[in-house]
């Protein structure tokens, strides 16, 4: 990008830089921490068994990454098995919500009856659905994949299909125009040029899934999972292992979720939908 | 990479601003003056009976006068204790390993009295391959909860067994399931064998399930405490009448529970088919009773015994001194 340096100048006092936004990240992350120690090892506003203090959490992770107990150094396995899990559902989601997701955008009676039921399922929470696939799947891990794969799925479905619909017409009609007709049009014309809101779908299905992944996980038993740390913790009143669950399940989401909108804000600037870098 | 929203640094603000304004609403609710309502905790289970039959007979009640009594029923100690631990509980009928954990934990517990012993079996579905402890490997068993008494005692006789828990690297699976909900697991054979407190032992037992771990063999000979009565220390110190007077009234349950085993039986049925709706037959009933003993003891060493199951299982890194928390 070649820009004047005046240009340059007024453009860097709005968009404040990398480092700048990074720092204050990080600021803001060590005043949560602060007021966190503050609430509870300073003014103990709270037992240690209702708020620990992010030391004792600290203490579980600990244990749970290099601990030698019956119940310690179970942390890696479980995030390997959560992520295991979340990455084989989202996959498949994302071919099978990629394949729906084409025939309802070229298909009209496809999309008026089984786009408008999806939309309704997506307003299920995805917790609902956990018990009803226990009876078909039994209490095992396939009874979380299909809710994930669920979760995932429709996001994915929907965007495809929207996003579809919303290529601007005119790269239709030169698509037409320069030969391309039935699958061929939507392979090669519509579908590349309907990348950016795709993506948008992809990372709604990831949370989606994440999201249903913890909530499943909490009702199965017997594999190693987040989930079954936060139901550990819960049960033997450990809330220094739920909280710490809790902050590495959102350390995990955030992350991906990080990943997928790089591509996504790359995708959108090679695209020319956003301005700056 | 970095979200270039110029709102960040209003965003974070309310990040930080909502723990506060969050302090602010949760302040926990000390029991400062004298109580209005005790809110009593207990499972339907055979091994509250005491409580069951404090209910059906209304003598908790009789005991606190104009104090309400508000009973609340739970599916296992553990859900027991993060109620406990909220400060909605005051006193309740618990099992001795979430009673442990919560001592451990630093809650503001203290065991006041037995209430129960024994009264666990572990039973295994008619039509699986299981006929000792050993053959429990790459099953799947049911316990109320993980974490609760039942929970612990089954990961002591795989310890025993040279077992391990699927999630610990070993074979068997242990699954949560609610004691009442075993019966629907076993008929959709979703679990193969369950360790149970009874009724459900013997309900099951009724059905052609085969018991292969009775009260006896299942730990210490039977001499175990599976229920006892736990108090909310603060509630305790700013009412001291009102724990005598439930003391007495719990005293009364266990006495008529040993004394008249028919009229209890009967007393115990009623309440259960009021809180789960399961009918149970009288002589199941009966036998479920004869596996069970009723007392007002604290076997300390039992606890103590207990607190390093608890730790064996690594449910806690140390145990507690106990005697701390026995009523003086």
């Amino acid at each position: 990008m070649t820009t004047r340096p005046a240009e340059a100048a007024r453009f860097t006092s709005d968009q404040p830089s990398r480092w700048r936004v990074l720092s204050w990240q990080i600021l803001g992350l060590i005043l949560i921490l602060g007021v966190w120690w503050l609430v509870t090892d300073v003014l103990k506003l709270y037992p240690a068994y209702v708020f620990p203090s992010p030391s004792a959490v600290w203490k579980e992770i600990e244990y749970g990454l290099w601990g030698s107990g019956p119940q310690d150094g179970k942390l890696l396995s479980a995030v390997g098995g959560s992520l295991r899990r979340v990455l084989t559902g989202y996959a498949i989601a994302v071919l099978l919500g990629g394949l729906v997701g084409l025939l309802m955008g070229a298909w009209l009676p496809l999309r008026t009856t089984l786009g408008a039921y999806l939309t309704g399922v997506q307003s299920v929470p995805s917790i609902a659905f956990v018990p009803f696939a226990i009876l078909f799947l039994g209490l095992n891990e396939r009874a979380v994949l299909f809710v994930v794969i669920l979760e995932g799925f429709i996001p994915v479905a929907l965007a495809v299909s929207g996003a579809l619909l919303n290529v601007p017409p005119a790269l239709r009609v030169a698509g037409r125009t320069l030969g391309a007709r039935g699958l061929g049009l939507t392979l090669r014309v519509l579908l590349p040029a309907s990348l950016p809101n795709i993506l948008t779908g992809l990372r709604t299905a990831w949370s989606f899934a994440w999201r249903a992944l913890v909530g499943g996980e909490l009702l199965i038993a017997g594999v190693a999972s987040l989930g079954e740390q936060l139901e550990v913790g819960r049960n033997t009143a450990n809330v220094g292992l739920v909280l710490g669950t809790i902050i590495i399940i959102g350390i995990i989401g955030g992350l991906f979720d990080t990943v997928l909108r790089a591509i996504e804000s790359r995708v959108r600037r090679d695209y020319g939908l956003e301005v700056q870098s | 990479m970095i979200n270039p929203n110029p709102k960040l640094s209003k965003r974070s603000f309310l990040t930080l601003a909502a723990p506060m304004l969050l302090t602010v609403a949760l302040s926990p609710d000390a029991h400062a003056q004298a109580a209005t309502t005790v809110r009593l905790g207990f499972f339907p289970n055979l091994t509250h009976a005491p409580a069951l039959v404090g209910l059906e007979r209304g003598t908790f009640q009789k005991a606190f006068g104009a104090v309400k009594l508000d009973p609340k029923e739970f599916v296992s100690g553990t859900t027991l204790t993060e109620a406990f631990a909220a400060g909605q509980i005051d006193i309740a009928y618990v099992g001795p390993g979430p009673a442990i954990n919560a001592a451990g934990r630093g809650m503001p517990v203290q065991f006041i009295a037995g209430a129960s012993e024994a009264g666990a079996v572990l039973v295994a579905r008619k039509d699986s391959a299981i006929k000792s402890y050993k053959d429990l490997s790459g099953k799947n068993v049911a316990v109320p909860s993980l974490g609760n008494t039942q929970d612990i005692s089954l990961r002591h006789i795989l310890n025993e067994n040279a077992l391990k828990s699927k999630t610990d690297g070993g074979t068997v699976t242990i699954t949560p399931i609610a004691p009442a909900d075993v019966l629907a697991a076993f008929a959709a054979k979703r679990v193969d064998a369950t360790l149970v407190p009874e009724p459900w032992g013997a309900v099951l037992e009724a059905q052609g399930h085969r018991i292969i771990g009775n009260e006896k063999t299942v730990w210490r000979e039977g001499k175990y405490p599976t229920t006892i009565v736990i108090v909310n220390t603060k509630f305790a110190q700013a009412n001291p009448q009102l724990v005598a007077a439930f003391l007495k009234a719990h005293t009364d349950a266990v006495a008529f529970l040993n004394k008249s085993p028919a009229a209890a039986q009967a007393a115990v049925n009623a309440q259960l088919f009021k809180l789960t709706g399961a009918k149970i037959d009288p002589r199941v009933m009966q036998r479920a009773f004869a596996r069970t003993r009723f007392t007002t003891a604290l076997d300390l060493e039992a606890l103590k015994d207990y607190s390093a199951l608890n730790v064996e299982a690594g449910y806690a890194r140390t145990a507690p001194d106990l005697s701390q928390f026995l009523k003086k």
